[in-house]
C-alpha cells in the first residue's frame, strides 16, 4: 500500500469511526435505558466490552503476521505485527482499566481472578515481553524474529490459560450473584454494543493503518540515511 | 520527497474530534443528573462512568499523539537528509 | 540404502540423548547451576517458615503451593542459564554449527533441564517434608501420580524455559527478561500442578486427580512441538 493510498485509508476509517464513536456517545448516555440490576455504571459494559474485542483482532493479527514474517522473512509482516501488538497493548489496557471500574460498583471488588480479566492481565504481560525482546536485543533482524516467537506463543496460550482459569474459578462460586457478563441483553442494548464494537474497530483499523504506514517510512528512512 | 501534509492535517482535525468526544461525558452527566434514572443513587458510579469513559479516550488519544510524534520525527529525518 | 522409520527414530533419540549427556557432563563437572539451585530451595524454605505465621495458617495445607512456587523460582535461576554458559565460552557458535538439526538440540536440552530441575524438585520435597512436617501419599497409587504431577508440571515448564532462556543470549536485559517472558505461560502449568499436587497429598482417590493429568500431558505436547519448531528462530543470530 503507496503512503497516498494509505492516508486516505486511514482519514477514511478515521471519520467513520469518529462519527461512530460520537453515535456511541449519543445513545449511551441519552437513548439506551438504564439496566434496572447495576444501574448507570453498566453503561462502561459499551466500551469494556469493545476494547476487549478490538485486543483480540489485535492480538490474533500479531500472531498470524508473526508466523508469516518467520516463513516469509517479509520485513512488512513485522511492521504489521508491532503496529497490532502496540493497538492491542492500548485497547488491552482499557479493558484492564475500565473493568475495575465497573467491578468496584458492580460486583463490590476492584478485582476478581474471573477468567476473563485473569486472561487480560497475563495478555498483558505476553505482550509487555514482546516489546522487550524486540527493544532489548543487540542484534535487530534477531529481536524481530525473537518477538515473533513470543507473539506466536503467546496467543497460542490463550485457550490454555482461559480453559485453566475458568475450570479452577468454576470450583470456586462467585461471591455476587450476578453474572459478571452482564444480564441477557434486550434490542437496545445490543444495538448500542454493536455500535460501541463498530467504533472501536474502526478507530483501530483507522490508527493502525496510520501507525503501519509510519513503520514502514521509518524503516525505509532509515535504510536510506545509513 | 514524501508528502506527510495530509497525514498531518487528518491529525489535528482527528484530535479536534476526539477532544470533543472526551467531553461528551462530562456534558452528558450534566444532563443525566437533571433527571432521575433508576433508584441508583447519584454520585460515585457517575465518577466511575465518567472515568472510564476519560481513560478509554485519554488512550487511545495518547496513541494518536506517539503515532503522530514519530511521523514528526521521521519528517525531520527526511528533510535533514534533503538538506545535506 | 535408506533406512527404515524404527532406525529413524532411535537415531534421532540417540542424538537428543548425545546433546542431553554434553550438558549433563558439563554440569556434573562445575555442579554450578545444581549448587545454585539446591541451595536456593533450601533457603527459600527457611525463609517461607518465617514468613509464614503458623499460629494463623496450617502450612501443610499450602506446602503444595510453596514447593511448586519454590521450583519455579529455582527453575528461573537456574535454566535461565541454560546457554549463557556455553555462549560465554563461545561454544554455542560451534553447537549451532553441528551437523544436528536445531530440534534435535532443542530436545537434547530440554532432556538435561529436565533432569537437572528434577533432582532439584526431589531435593525441595526431602527439604520442605521436613521444614513443613509434611506427610506423604501411603498408597504406591499415591507415589506414582505424584511422581507423574511433577514429572508432567517439570516438563511444561523445562520446555517453555529452555525455548525462552535463548532470549537472553545478546541480550541487553541479560537473564531478568526470562521470567516476564516465562511467568504469564506458566499460570496453565500452575493450576493444574498445584491443584493436583494439593489433592494428592489429601488423598483424593485419583478420578479426580485424572483430569488435571490430562491438561498437564497435552501441554506437555503442545509446548515441546512449539519449542521444537520455533526453537531455530530463537537461536539463531
Amino acid at each position: 500500500m503507496n503512503n497516498e493510498k494509505a492516508k486516505k485509508v486511514s482519514l477514511f476509517f478515521g471519520v467513520l469511526g469518529v462519527a461512530t464513536v460520537l453515535l456511541l456517545h449519543y445513545m449511551v448516555f441519552f437513548w439506551v435505558p438504564t439496566e434496572s440490576s447495576m444501574g448507570i455504571v453498566q453503561r462502561i459494559f459499551y466500551i469494556h466490552v469493545p476494547s476487549w474485542w478490538v485486543a483480540f483482532i489485535a492480538f490474533g493479527a500479531v500472531a498470524l503476521c508473526s508466523g508469516v514474517y518467520l516463513w516469509l522473512g517479509d520485513d512488512r509482516l513485522d511492521a504489521a505485527a508491532v503496529t497490532a501488538a502496540e493497538g492491542g497493548m492500548i485497547f488491552t489496557s482499557i479493558g484492564l482499566l475500565t473493568g475495575p471500574l465497573w467491578g468496584k460498583i458492580a460486583w463490590g471488588a476492584w478485582w476478581t481472578w474471573e477468567p476473563r480479566l485473569t486472561l487480560a492481565l497475563l495478555l498483558w504481560f505476553i505482550y509487555l515481553g514482546y516489546f522487550l525482546v524486540r527493544r532489548s536485543t543487540l542484534n535487530p533482524e534477531r529481536g524481530k524474529r525473537l518477538a515473533a516467537v513470543v507473539g506466536i506463543i503467546g496467543v497460542l496460550d490463550i485457550p490454555l490459560i482461559h480453559v485453566s482459569v475458568s475450570w479452577l474459578r468454576s470450583l470456586h462460586p462467585e461471591a455476587v450473584v450476578l453474572n459478571p457478563d452482564g444480564p441477557t441483553l434486550d434490542g437496545s442494548m445490543l444495538a448500542t454494543l454493536m455500535v460501541g464494537l463498530l467504533a472501536y474497530t474502526l478507530i483501530f483499523i483507522s490508527l493502525f493503518t496510520m501507525r503501519y504506514t509510519t513503520e514502514v517510512l521509518d524503516r525505509a528512512t532509515r535504510v536510506q540515511s545509513t | 520527497m514524501i508528502s506527510l501534509k495530509g497525514v498531518n492535517e487528518f491529525k489535528n482535525n482527528a484530535m479536534a474530534i476526539l477532544f470533543l468526544a472526551l467531553c461528551f461525558p462530562g456534558m452528558a452527566q450534566a444532563q443525566a443528573t437533571a433527571s432521575s434514572l433508576g433508584s441508583q443513587s447519584l454520585g460515585r458510579p457517575y465518577w466511575h462512568v465518567f472515568t472510564a469513559y476519560a481513560i478509554a479516550w485519554l488512550l487511545v488519544l495518547l496513541w494518536m499523539v506517539a503515532i503522530s510524534r514519530r511521523l514528526g520525527r521521521i519528517e525531520d529525518r527526511v528533510g535533514s537528509a534533503v538538506r545535506d | 540404502m535408506q533406512e527404515d522409520r524404527g532406525t529413524q527414530v532411535l537415531n534421532y533419540i540417540a542424538l537428543v540423548w548425545t546433546v542431553a549427556r554434553k550438558d549433563l557432563v558439563l554440569e556434573l563437572r562445575t555442579l554450578e547451576r545444581l549448587i545454585a539451585m539446591g541451595a536456593f530451595a533450601v533457603l527459600i524454605g527457611v525463609l517461607f517458615q518465617f514468613s509464614i505465621d503458623t499460629s494463623l495458617i496450617r502450612v501443610q495445607t499450602i506446602a503444595p503451593s510453596l514447593i511448586w512456587m519454590t521450583t519455579v523460582f529455582a527453575g528461573i535461576l537456574g535454566l535461565g542459564r541454560t546457554y549463557i554458559i556455553e555462549n560465554e565460552n563461545k561454544a554455542l557458535a560451534g553447537v549451532l554449527q553441528s551437523p544436528v538439526a536445531l530440534d534435535v538440540i532443542y530436545l537434547g536440552k530440554v532432556v538435561s533441564n529436565f533432569i537437572l530441575l528434577l533432582s532439584v524438585v526431589t531435593l525441595i520435597l526431602i527439604v520442605f517434608s521436613l521444614f513443613f512436617n509434611l506427610s506423604f501419599p501411603i498408597e504406591i497409587k499415591g507415589w506414582l501420580s505424584l511422581a507423574g504431577v511433577f514429572s508432567l508440571g517439570v516438563l511444561c515448564f523445562v520446555s517453555i524455559m529452555t525455548l525462552l532462556s535463548a532470549v537472553a543470549v545478546n541480550n541487553t536485559m541479560g537473564e531478568s527478561i526470562i521470567p516476564v517472558l516465562v511467568f504469564p505461560l506458566l499460570v496453565p502449568v500452575m493450576i493444574h500442578a498445584v491443584t493436583a499436587t494439593n489433592r494428592i497429598f489429601a488423598n483424593r482417590p485419583f478420578v479426580e486427580i485424572e483430569g488435571n493429568l490430562r491438561m498437564l500431558v497435552a501441554m506437555v505436547l503442545i509446548f515441546l512441538m512449539l519449542g521444537a519448531s520455533l526453537f531455530r528462530f530463537a537461536i539463531e543470530d
